[in-house]
């Protein structure tokens, strides 16, 4: 090459640099200075005591520590978010949908949680209904809701009591199976308006009525006007333009949604309340590595976090990791009792009623090593729990007993049963990839710990396999792990799980199990229509003693609300009764 | 043959090719499981998997089904994607643009550096300007790209600053429209000189991490070629009529090494337009590399229908693309031969 080839080779190389770096001045950090922002100290609080979980009290002035660097992104809140939601429409979006974190934000409900735990709080109706108010009736059937006034929606349709009652009767006449329209389906036997109040009458008694369904996402109001407007209402049939625009009357207005890349939300200026400080943004980063560099740049200002890649955020520099209460959907593998004939994969050497004998559900409970799982899967932020009440459930107590490994029951427990001398080979269906896979791999080396004879396959499969097995009755496998629903109220959590005749318990034939069914059944029923808190806690309680001797599941553990943030975030909290990432902007300042 | 002919003669196989891919993956999408998983959500009953079973005609017996979704792909419909919750055609439309994008940009990189090392290396064989473009263009084909990415982003996100992931700064995004949905043409268009500038600015580090991956093996054929092309009599020839060297290398040996180099850049390029998974979702990059990794890792087999039928369209019409290039480029080949 002669020298004036090296020349232009020098000459292109030179311009393409010299370009990178124009370009990379010219739009580059977005970085503003908002005044005096603290010093160069980093405030990082690793979770050191997983013991003393942060609190999570209503929000207050007081100013976060804002060290840690310059705030990027003033006025604007950045959230990185690992899933994307599939639907914005509170009549079609499931329970655990990354489309209720949307709807928390700009749809309201008649009552919310609020943000310091499970109290409830006037949202749309002006009061939060009870006996002692008058609003509910004294048989517990009749609820009536003040409709707050002069609130309006985001398109500037006015909120009345009549689009109330439409908003909740678009989601029963819908009645999309992917959505929780069984939620009010199930509940209610009619509504009516009266003047300015929404009245609701119950077909039973139901002690979680406000906790576990009014406040949920499907209860949510939205605008008559934009519905009519755009699709109306039709039997079985998802409203296209609800699935992916939002009217509704909250906080935050929705502005755009750019799948795969983020959902921008703004500030609602006519807000009937206090007014939400700063817009927000929520990326969609699916790498976790890419959430932890980006809240590191300070670009994102809290990220979707799990136990797997804590440890690469403590000590980083602003960054603050918070660690508070626990979550409300523990890791649970259920297990079958009412496996049909033939419909075991062939590697499997188990009977059909493997599990219809408690001394093999007691065994695996006994065997299993939740301080492996704790420990190791969630980097020490969990702890198990009693049968069946997660931490900050109704009913909940510390002195409830709960599984540990005991390898000497166990083994006396599988010998009862008859199996310890020839052993077993059992598959259990998991989700791949992640925190439930992993359960099941330490159940395996549990049980072969144990026992050498004791095989478990751990079948990891992609979530739509999974989903589509996990939605077959009969169930065609022995045992699946995943995690339980996040229900506000143990009467939801108990029905379905535990009731011999509820969801789970007549797809897994908890009656083939139960020493006594018929008395659990009465137990759960009771406590969900009684309206006195004190003697639910009561029932609830007895219920996990006798669960204690008779267990239908395998709880591995239960998962704190984890969240790594930047510390310039004011008033930072999580409330694991909202929907994941149990998070409410509106809080939020920096 | 000449060239229209051997066109005519291509396309009519086209239609065949597609619908026999169409029909294999169609069945081996089944084997993988029942469809309606996609759609389904925890714990649902099996009357509520019935119900959306029939709402997505998955209810019907597999050939009805298959000419259902042939029909619909006539018709522009290909179903719903259930990783992206909307309809397949309108989430391939949105995602072709920005896979294109990074596509082009990326295969500029890579052409550039191939080609510019390649011809470096083999004019000089066997001495140290050489080995060094071996060394550098080796090491972008070993280096994991995850890896390259990530140092890429350590550097120049978290301590300098310069850049960052995604495809755009969202609040200039949405300042104009966007009727191609590649962000550098619909700034173009806007006019908009600081959307162009933000376009540009979010292509470098992952057109840089992608076109570095592909420099290698366009590096190694245009040495390779190069060096065996400076050894045919044509070029003793040249040098004889006293041209310059350089002259030598540009008009004569490079414009014939290209043209093995053009198929790999042809297939390269079209590994590009499938969109990379690795990069694209390191960069937070909405493409089709991503989208196809979400709808494999979940089982959305209306996506991976409608993917599996865009890659065999796009690698024919590849092919015929670089067999059209190679008869312009060698006048010596023979079309259809």
């Amino acid at each position: 090459m002669g020298r004036s080839d090296r020349r232009s080779s020098l000459g292109f190389w030179g311009v393409f640099t010299l370009l990178v770096v124009i370009i990379a001045a010219c739009t580059g950090s977005t970085t503003s200075t908002t005044g005096d922002t603290g010093g160069d100290t980093a405030a990082t609080t690793a979770p050191d005591d997983t013991e003393e979980p942060a609190t999570t009290d209503a929000p207050d002035d007081t100013p976060g520590d804002t060290s840690g660097g310059e705030v990027k992104n003033p006025g604007l809140y950045v959230h990185a978010a690992d899933d994307e939601p599939l639907s914005l429409d509170p009549a079609q979006v499931a329970a655990g949908e990354a489309g209720e974190t949307i709807i928390l934000q700009v749809y309201e409900r008649l009552v919310e949680i609020g943000p310091g735990g499970p109290e409830l709080i006037p949202g749309l109706s002006t009061e939060v209904p009870s006996v002692e108010n008058g609003l509910i009736s004294e048989d517990g059937l009749t609820y009536t809701f003040p409709i707050r006034e002069g609130v309006v929606f985001h398109d500037g349709s006015e909120l009345t009591a009549d689009v109330v009652k439409f908003s909740w009767d678009r989601v029963l006449e819908m009645d999309l199976p992917e959505s929780n329209a069984s939620f009010l389906a199930d509940q209610i036997e009619s509504t009516e308006v009266d003047g300015n109040n929404f009245i609701v009458h119950l077909e039973e008694r139901n002690a979680a009525f406000l906790s576990s369904v009014v406040t949920s996402a499907v209860a949510s109001i939205v605008s008559q006007q934009a519905v009519e407007e755009n699709g109306g209402v039709t039997a079985g049939q998802p409203n296209q333009f609800m699935s992916s625009n939002m009217v509704g009357t909250g906080p935050y207005r929705l502005v755009a949604w750019n799948r795969g890349e983020n959902i921008q939300l703004e500030v609602f200026e006519d807000y009937w309340g206090e007014p939400a400080k700063l817009d927000v943004r929520i990326d969609q980063v699916a790498d976790s590595d890419v959430r932890a560099l980006g809240l590191q740049a300070g670009d994102y200002d809290s990220i979707e976090t799990d136990p797997t890649f804590i440890t690469d955020l403590e000590g980083a520099e602003g960054v603050e990791i918070y660690s508070g209460d626990f979550l409300l959907e523990p890791v649970h593998m259920g297990m079958n009792m009412n496996i049909p004939e033939g419909g075991l994969p062939p590697e499997d050497t188990i009977p059909l009623d493997f599990f219809h004998d408690v001394n093999v559900r007691r065994g695996f409970n006994l065997a299993f090593d939740y301080e492996a799982f704790v420990e190791g899967a969630m980097a020490g932020l969990g702890a198990p729990i009693p049968h069946y009440l997660p931490q900050g459930m109704l009913g909940y107590d510390d002195s409830l007993p709960r599984f540990e490994r005991d390898l000497a029951a166990a083994e006396e427990a599988f010998r009862e049963a008859g199996y310890w001398d020839e052993g077993f080979t059992m598959t259990v269906l998991a989700e791949e990839g992640g925190i439930f896979e992993i359960a099941g791999l330490v159940l395996a080396d549990s049980m072969a710990e144990l026992n050498p004879n004791f095989h478990i396959r751990v079948l990891a499969v992609v979530e739509a396999q999974f989903d589509a097995a996990h939605a077959e009755d009969p169930f065609p496998y022995a045992a699946w792990i995943k995690n339980a629903d996040p229900f506000a109220d143990p009467a939801a959590l108990f029905d379905a799980y535990i009731h011999p005749d509820g969801e789970w318990g007549s797809v897994h034939g908890f009656r083939n199990a139960y020493a006594d069914p018929d008395r659990i059944a009465s137990l759960v029923d009771e406590a969900a229509v009684e309206l006195d808190q004190d003697r639910r806690v009561e029932i609830y309680q007895e219920l996990a003693h006798i669960l204690y001797q008779d267990p239908v599941w395998l709880i591995p553990g239960n998962e704190r609300a984890l969240m790594a943030h930047r510390s310039w975030v004011q008033n930072f909290q999580m409330n694991p009764l909202w929907p994941r990432p149990s998070l409410k902007f509106q809080y939020f300042d920096k | 043959m000449q060239i229209r002919e051997y066109l005519i003669r291509r396309l009519m196989i086209f239609p065949l090719i597609i619908v026999g891919t169409s029909i294999i993956v169609f069945v081996l999408s089944r084997v993988g499981g029942n469809p309606v998983g996609i759609y389904l959500e925890h714990e649902m009953s099996a009357e509520e998997v019935a119900q959306l079973e029939e709402r997505y005609g998955l209810n019907e017996p597999l050939p009805v089904q298959y000419f259902a979704w042939a029909r619909g792909v006539l018709t522009g419909d290909m179903g719903w994607s259930g990783v992206s919750a909307q309809p397949v055609t309108e989430a391939l439309i949105d995602r072709i643009g920005a896979t294109l994008e990074l596509a082009i940009f990326a295969a500029i990189v890579a052409i550039t550096l191939g080609v510019g090392l390649g011809t470096f290396g083999g004019a000089r064989r066997d001495r140290w300007p050489d080995h060094m473009t071996r060394v550098l263009s080796i090491s972008g084909a070993s280096m994991p790209i995850f890896w390259f990415a990530i140092l890429l982003l350590i550097v120049f996100w978290v301590n300098l600053g310069w850049f960052s992931t995604g495809r755009s700064d969202p609040t200039i995004f949405e300042s104009i429209p966007h009727p191609t949905n590649i962000y550098t043409l619909d700034a173009i268009l806007a006019g908009n000189f600081k959307a162009l500038l933000d376009a540009l600015h979010h292509l470098i580090l992952p057109s840089v991490t992608l076109g570095f991956g592909a420099t290698a093996i366009i590096a190694r054929m245009m040495r390779s070629s190069l060096v065996e092309e400076l050894n045919e009599d044509y070029v003793d020839a040249a040098r004889a009529k006293g041209l310059p060297e350089r002259l030598v290398l540009r008009r004569h040996a490079r414009r014939n090494a290209l043209i093995p180099t053009v198929t790999v850049i042809g297939l390269g390029f079209g590994f590009l337009l499938q969109g990379t998974v690795v990069v694209e979702i390191i960069f937070r990059w909405p493409g089709l590399g991503r989208w196809m990794a979400d709808a494999v890792l979940r089982g959305d087999q209306a996506t991976i229908m409608a993917y599996v039928l865009f890659t065999s369209v796009l690698f024919l019409t590849v092919n015929l693309v670089v067999d059209i290039m190679y008869a312009y480029l060698d006048r010596r080949v023979v079309l259809g031969a």
